[in-house]
């Protein structure tokens, strides 16, 4: 009988090539079998197992045979090598992955209906495809509390919990805070954190991710919604100058969480606490759904969009008019790429040469994500040509507001009451301020004319990360009322003083701002995918 | 045959502990002659040539055993000696450690300077208060003699010798859980490979050896690897510690040359403690290994007579049952000891040990069904080979063979709802 089994690829020196169930494989030398069957499409059923963590070996979920080897290996330890021949669907291999899934479950509460990982539980799925679907245990379980309260976000129940250890190892060498440890032995083993030191750090929440039950949950997410419901949307986070990699899940026109979407170039699998929480913003600060005009009386008032544009450009021209030096406008860098490019552009057709970018900073930069500069756009602020991110500007033209030097104010995103930058009085007394933002700051409160953009979630648009990444958020949400995203409203505001320029979308911005810029040259939103790229000569 | 007592030579002698007594009676010789008479490799070959195999229970060549520490690494290699001593039915290094700690060390130190080795580790289980303090001082009188420390009896070799106390967990006998506890961390198994001689302590290439083992290099550096391949039977040479306990008169360690017939030592340890019940069942290595009923027990105890026989020598902790052992009490016991012992981490032994103990106890108790028989045998099936340690094999073995031996009074735990002499016993 001749051989079936297909002949080995070459392998360069590097390499090694093997055969996985008949499928021939080339990978790098070290590359463990569990890899190497991904890399041929395979899938090695895994709990312990994460990309971005040490190997721990101990669910044994993965056990694959191998020829000539008489014990099955357990695919995420073992490295392959030239010309093994690996068969991870033998009988053999099905009974071990059955008495796996048998034993995970003997000790486990099945409670998946009030659980908050149904839907997406590795042991649902893996029960699934690789268990017996029934169970031969029929003696009492081990027990354990429920509902523990491991920390400042985390919920923790002992009883779903299969001790894979991913959340130890996440906390002890990724976060490096080390709250985490196993406890007791046996079938009493037990993840739990150490006497006043409970599971806290800025980014606690990636164990709720890496967990691959139900045994950690996030608090803010907790019975929040079904996750089968959900819609995740690609995009990027905004709560500093990284700009991680998330998924927004959103159900019935609302964010119900922020999640880490994997990118090895900027995030890896990681995001933080802040950012996870980031969305919540949205329904925790007060919006304002149509534009505001704040006439004689102190109270403001809504009217239509065509009225607010048409005061706060004569607010602007009036101011324009009694000299250049008497306006000016502050930007924020927490604006789209595309917000920026047209609020420069739109500023330059008014008139208003005074411009400053506002910055943000907080804490430090840490060793894993988080940055000190907590806006997420202020390369892209330079990279229009508003400038980057300057406090001194943004004070002198405050300073020259409460003076009386500048009559005319155009804010954009920003909120220098809310900041503590300059007293609500001084605003108020400006014969023309126009504020522009997605919710109804103090700043806006004293605005002549306000005019309401959509928030984070509902715009559409690109951000440059420090490190000169541009990377696409995708719109999750409708925009709430009336509200529009900011270049659509600069370009309307400016188009009273000659700006002719119109665009379809916010990718047609992005093309325009892509053509002038030598930075962005050749790219699109097609081109930036799901993974952003980076600045050229960055 | 007449045999001279050689690892327990010095036993009940008065001060056996002390470094005097034990130099009087002619120790550290052999040190001496291993310094002047070989170099460090040709002590590595000598040792392979004696067929010296593990006492710990693996029954490894200890020589192969140090053959596969990497040549010419810049880094430091260690040596650490497993004291931890917690099979069930094993009592054998503690003895040694009490009675001769100096027989011990001077294979230490022998052994250290074979694999160049300048600082080791003596890991003593945690309940061995008694040992601990013995070998400290046998440390500190080896140090004030020169016997340790900076050139070592003149012969330019340094070795520092440090004594750790475990906490008194089983699977720290375990070499790779050891290491982890050594390094202060909990003590979990490691995934292997990488082995030990590779990398073992503090990422070191690193030798793990039974205290027993060490004791045996002592008698080779005395005596010669021809004198040691002699005692013994092929492949399994030399004089080993057997831990007699059970239905026995007189149980206790007995010393015999390796090869010694079962039936003998249980002659040596008085025959049987109640003469109206006879033999049913022997466990010859420790708890972890595979029970032999009487009919079988007609075997050499050896490593390879037990391994042809379905069992293993283990760590020759040997219990010895008569025909008033309940077996599936028997196996409970032994349950009850590794689901409490399981280190936890790994799926199939964590969950699987627990298990077997709920199954047991219902059997014992009359709650069994008549699908729990076959159930032990099959969870145990699913255990074995699939953890990260032998600690599952260690629990799946005891399971599948008191099973596979006694499956009619497994089952007839079933159909009589309970213990059969149990109930005699009560009536
Ligand atoms: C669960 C488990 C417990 C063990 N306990 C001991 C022990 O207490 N003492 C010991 O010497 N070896 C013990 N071993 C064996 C060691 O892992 C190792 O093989 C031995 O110390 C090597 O020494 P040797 O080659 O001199 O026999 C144990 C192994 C396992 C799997
Ligand atoms: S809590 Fe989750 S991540 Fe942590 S060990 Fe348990 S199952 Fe694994
Ligand atoms: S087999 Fe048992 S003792 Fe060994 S690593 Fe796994 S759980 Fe721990
Ligand atoms: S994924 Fe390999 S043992 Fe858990």
């Amino acid at each position: 009988m001749p051989d079936p089994t297909p002949p080995l690829p070459p392998a360069g020196p590097d390499e090694v090539a093997l055969l996985i169930d008949d499928r021939p494989v080339v990978v790098r030398k070290g590359t463990t079998v569990l890899r190497a069957a991904e890399a041929a499409g395979l899938l090695i059923p895994h709990y312990c197992y994460h990309p971005g963590l040490s190997i721990a070996g101990n669910c044994r979920m993965c056990l694959i045979e191998i020829d000539k080897v008489p014990k099955l290996q357990i695919g995420c330890a073992t490295a392959a090598t030239q010309g093994m021949v690996v068969r991870t669907a033998t009988p053999r291999v099905k009974t071990a992955r059955e008495g796996i899934m048998e034993f995970l479950l003997i000790n486990h509460p099945l409670d998946c209906p009030i659980c908050d990982q149904a839907g997406e539980c590795r042991l649902q799925q893996y029960e699934a495809a690789y268990g017996a679907g029934t169970s031969r245990f029929t003696d009492e379980k081990v027990h354990w509390p429920k509902r523990y309260d491991i920390g400042r976000s985390v919920v923790f129940d002992a009883e779903r919990c299969i001790k894979c250890t991913r959340c130890i190892r996440f906390c002890d060498e990724i976060s490096k805070s080390r709250e985490l440890a196993l406890f007791q032995r046996g079938d009493h083993a037990i993840i739990g954190t150490f006497p006043g030191k409970p599971l806290d750090n800025p980014y606690s929440g990636n164990t709720v991710d890496v967990c691959p039950v139900g045994a950690l949950t996030w608090k803010p997410f907790r019975f929040k919604a079904r996750v089968w419901f959900l819609r995740d949307v690609p995009s990027a986070c905004a709560g500093c100058a990284r700009g991680c990699n998330v998924n927004l899940g959103t159900y019935r026109n609302r964010v119900h969480r922020m999640t880490p979407r994997a990118n090895l170039e900027v995030n890896r699998y990681w995001m933080c606490d802040a950012g996870r929480q980031s969305y919540a913003a949205l329904t925790e600060q007060p919006r304002f759904e149509r534009p505001l005009a704040r006439p004689a009386t102190d109270a403001s008032e809504p009217i239509p969009w065509d009225e607010a544009v048409e005061r706060a450009a004569a607010l602007l021209r009036e101011a324009v008019a009694a000299g250049a030096d008497g306006v000016a406008a502050i930007v924020s860098a927490r604006l789209s790429l595309e917000d920026l490019h047209v609020t420069q552009r739109a500023l330059q057709a008014i008139g208003i040469g005074r411009v400053a970018v506002a910055p943000h900073e907080e804490g430090q930069d840490d060793h894993l994500l988080l940055r000190r500069d907590k806006t997420p756009n202020a390369r892209g602020a330079a990279l229009v040509g508003l400038g980057a991110p300057n406090a001194g500007r943004v004070k002198e033209i405050l300073e020259d507001v409460s003076s009386g030097r500048v009559r005319g104010l155009l804010v954009v995103g920003e909120d220098p009451i809310g900041d503590g930058l300059i007293p609500a009085s001084d605003l108020r007394r400006l014969p023309a301020l126009v504020a522009i933002d997605w919710w109804k700051s103090p700043t806006v409160e004293a605005a002549g004319v306000a005019l309401p953009a959509c928030g984070y979630g509902e715009w559409e648009g690109t951000l440059v990360n420090f490190e000169g990444r541009a990377q696409r958020c995708r719109a999750a949400l409708k925009p709430q009322g009336e509200t529009e995203p900011v270049w659509r409203i600069l370009a309307a505001l400016a188009r009273p003083f000659g700006f002719g320029a119109e665009y379809a979308s916010a990718s047609a911005v992005f093309d325009e701002a892509a053509a002038g810029i030598p930075a962005l040259a050749g790219m699109s939103y097609r081109s930036l995918g799901t993974g952003g790229a980076k600045l050229k000569g960055a | 045959m007449a045999y001279d007592k050689l690892l327990t030579r010095n036993l009940g002698k008065p001060n056996s502990a002390t470094l005097d007594a034990y130099q009087a009676s002619g120790g550290y010789q052999g040190l001496r002659r291993v310094f002047k008479e070989f170099t460090p490799e040709k002590f590595v070959e000598e040792v392979k040539a004696s067929g010296l195999r593990g006492r710990g229970g693996a029954g490894f060549p200890a020589g192969v055993k140090w053959g596969f520490l990497p040549k010419g690494l810049e880094v430091p290699r260690y040596l650490c000696v497993n004291a931890d001593e917690s099979e069930p039915g094993t009592f054998k290094d503690r003895l040694l450690i009490e009675q001769d700690p100096h027989l011990v060390l001077e294979g230490i130190i022998a052994s250290a300077w074979a694999i160049g080795c300048h600082t080791a580790f003596f890991y003593i289980r945690g309940e061995f208060h008694k040992g601990a303090r013995i070998f400290q001082k046998a440390i500190e009188e080896a140090y004030a003699k020169g016997l340790l420390g900076r050139n070592i009896l003149g012969s330019g070799f340094d070795l520092d010798l440090i004594v750790y106390r475990g906490a008194g967990a089983y699977i720290c006998g375990e070499e790779t859980a050891l290491l982890e506890s050594l390094e202060g961390k909990r003590g979990l198994p490691r995934i292997k490979p990488p082995f030990p001689a590779v990398v073992g302590l503090y990422g070191c290439p690193t030798i793990i050896n039974n205290v027993e083992t060490l004791a045996n290099v002592t008698l080779i550096a005395e005596r010669g690897a021809a004198w040691f391949a002699a005692i013994g039977r092929p492949k399994n040479t030399g004089p080993k510690l057997f831990c007699v306990s059970g239905h026995v008169a007189r149980p206790g360690v007995y010393e015999a040359p390796l090869g010694i017939p079962m039936k003998e030592l249980i002659e040596m340890a008085g025959g049987m403690m109640r003469p109206d019940r006879p033999l049913k069942a022997v466990v010859p290595g420790g708890s972890s290994m595979k029970i032999l009923p009487a009919a079988k027990c007609d075997v050499l105890m050896d490593f390879d007579s037990l391994a042809a026989a379905g069992t293993s020598l283990g760590s020759a902790g040997m219990f010895v049952m008569d025909s008033g052992t309940c077996m599936v009490d028997a196996l409970w016991n032994v349950c009850r000891f590794y689901a409490h012992e399981s280190c936890g981490q790994c799926t199939p032994c964590r969950e699987g040990t627990g298990w077997f103990v709920k199954i047991l106890k219902r059997l014992e108790r009359g709650d069994g069904v008549p699908d729990d028989v076959e159930l032990l045998d099959n969870v145990a099936s699913r255990v074995e080979g699939n953890t990260i340690c032998p600690f599952g094999e260690a629990v799946a073995w005891p399971v599948q063979s008191y099973v596979k031996e006694f499956r009619d009074e497994f089952q007839e735990h079933v159909t009589r709802r309970g213990c059969p002499l149990a109930a005699a016993a009560a009536r």
